[in-house]
């Protein structure tokens, strides 16, 4: 056995701890996540006081957009994911590639939003129409805007994979934290809009 | 051997940070005077519904008839310590490594911010409140435009939030923890979520819905307590240096009570 | 030591895909032939699901399998503190409704 890989076993079985990312960032991923937990249970009350109407209104979405937009998302958690780990082991074209994957999986879930708000505003239901299209295009805007930062925060980790004279892992692993609370969000979102009758 | 009132003396007259802690103790004493005037003495926050009648309207003005023309006229009194609270947090902006554009349109923007922010409404609803036998459709009209103005203005206030936010995040001084900018990013985004008020007239979204205010309110009491605390310490640590603010040296227990206060 | 993690990550994506598509079988079994009945059963495995997701997601694609234990335990007690929430407005609000 060689020394390389006795230490790769050891490092294997005992992983050293450490925060991912900046700790501040954690505590936005807790703040936020409690946030968004006060809209839901805001949501989910008005669904009991008023089943028949909410019920009515949510069968005018489609299931295939909820499930389309979550597996990009879960695609461009993973697409992160491993450009932390790439990033960490110094394969830095690949942690860049990953990068842009992850960014690409976001337009995916951007462009399918656009078309299901065009097809639901088609179909006459708007942010004014009833009280469960104003909690969804509410929780789906504000989700979107998310998004939309989450843009500007890959922007920051690609910035920093690409120069040698960059390249913090820690500012890398912040921003990936960030990305996957969008992602961890919009799987809430998606069970409660779409699936919980 | 000093008494307070001494060492008080010679702060005032000495300690190089007395403009920093003066503006300071006013922004402490604006929000305290706030709370009270706003929930207590006028009793116009929490909201009011923009659901109800006429007739409504009128019984809510009436019941708070004294309490708004003398919250209000106190509120008139005090509103100018906005302005060394406003000072304070653009000098915090002038103390990171970052550009000066971002304390100077932090300043403007707020000082324009007070107008709708809270003068708007002050005015409205002591004009409502000064002539209760006035046409009771301009009454309700008052209710309206007061309440709008308060709530639907919070545009520059995100704005301000983001100039802040950012300036924190790219600043190299350490002059406030990241955590804070990115709780600035909960306290911009909440505020957008006030927006839809402008729509409705009644659920979630009216200006007194259960997200549009009061999990608003939660997330603004939340970061306003933060940055009053985190403002404190700033002025702790300052070196008036320009480089990086240095951190609060290990508390060490005093055996004797020291004679000059101003170390801080 | 990349190919071991890349080949978990592509496990825990696969397992999280899986649970994603189990909820088109949870939708259909919710509906009478397409019109939609409210069902607290589904409204409570659509939840519950999702909170597992969430922790799947904080533990593995967030690495807080690899975290100190506050941050660890912090995570656990918000998922079980969205859980409270959520199945708590959820039952709250139907015993009110009456």
């Amino acid at each position: 056995m060689t020394n390389l890989q006795e230490s790769t076993e050891q490092a294997e079985r005992k992983p050293a701890r450490f925060v991912p990312g900046q700790p501040d960032m954690w505590v936005f991923v807790l703040f936020e996540s409690l946030l968004f937990t006060g809209y839901f249970s805001v949501y989910l009350i008005g669904r009991i006081q008023n089943r028949d109407l909410y019920l009515h209104a949510q069968a005018d979405l489609d299931l295939r957009f909820g499930i389309f937009n979550t597996i990009a998302l879960l695609l461009s958690s993973w697409a992160i994911a491993r450009c932390v780990q790439a990033s960490r082991e110094g394969a830095y074209r690949d942690a860049l590639r990953d990068a842009f994957l992850t960014i690409g999986f976001g337009v995916a879930f951007l462009v399918s939003k656009v078309i299901e708000w065009t097809k639901e505003i088609r179909l006459g239901n708007t942010f004014t129409s009833n009280e469960f299209f104003q909690h969804f295009f509410f929780l789906t805007s504000i989700h979107l805007l998310h998004l939309l930062i989450g843009f500007i925060v890959m922007g920051v980790a690609v910035y920093q994979l690409w120069s040698p004279a960059r390249r913090s892992q820690q500012l890398v692993e912040t921003c990936a934290t960030y990305w996957h609370t969008v992602d961890f969000l919009w799987v809430l979102i998606f069970a409660l809009l779409y699936v919980v009758r | 051997m000093s008494s307070p009132l001494s060492r008080l003396a010679w702060n005032f007259r000495h300690n190089p940070k007395r403009e920093l802690w003066f503006a300071w103790w006013m922004m402490d004493i604006f929000y305290q005077l706030y709370d009270v005037l706003f929930f207590f003495v006028t009793r116009v926050q929490p909201p009011a519904s923009p659901a109800w009648s006429t007739p409504m309207v009128l019984q809510w003005f009436d019941t708070r008839h004294y309490g708004i023309l003398a919250g209000f006229g106190v509120v008139f009194l005090i509103s100018g310590l906005c302005a060394p609270m406003n000072a304070l947090l653009a000098y915090s902006m002038r103390r990171m490594s970052v550009s000066r554009v971002f304390g100077y349109s932090y300043l403007i923007m707020y000082s324009l911010s007070a107008i709708p922010g809270m003068l708007v409404m002050a005015i409205a609803m002591t004009v409502g409140a000064l002539r209760p036998d006035r046409n009771p459709e301009m009454i309700h009209w008052l209710f309206d435009f007061a309440f709008l103005s308060f709530s639907g203005t919070m545009g520059v206030f995100m704005i301000g939030s983001l100039v802040w936010l950012v300036a924190i995040l790219i600043d190299k001084n350490g002059v406030f923890p990241k955590w804070f900018g990115y709780l600035g990013l909960c306290n911009a985004l909440t505020e957008v979520v006030v927006a839809p008020a402008w729509i409705f007239q009644r659920g979630v979204f009216a200006w007194n819905g259960a997200i549009a205010w009061w999990i608003n309110m939660v997330v603004f009491v939340t970061y306003t307590v933060c940055f009053i605390v985190l403002l404190r310490k700033m002025i702790e640590r300052e070196d008036f240096g320009d480089g990086v603010l240095p951190d609060l040296p290990p508390k060490v227990e005093r055996s004797q009570p020291d004679s000059v206060g101003a170390m801080r | 030591m990349t190919g071991t993690f890349n080949k978990r990550l592509a496990i825990v994506w696969l397992v999280l895909t899986l649970m994603t598509l189990a909820y088109i079988w949870l939708d259909h079994s919710a509906d009478d032939d397409g019109v939609y009945r409210a069902s607290t059963v589904v409204t409570v495995a659509a939840i519950l699901i999702a909170l597992v997701k969430v922790r799947i997601i904080f533990r593995e694609f967030m690495e807080v399998r690899h975290a100190p234990a506050l941050l660890r335990r912090l995570t656990d007690a918000w998922v079980a503190l969205m859980a409270v929430c959520l199945l708590g407005s959820y039952f709250i609000g139907s015993a009110l409704a009456g």
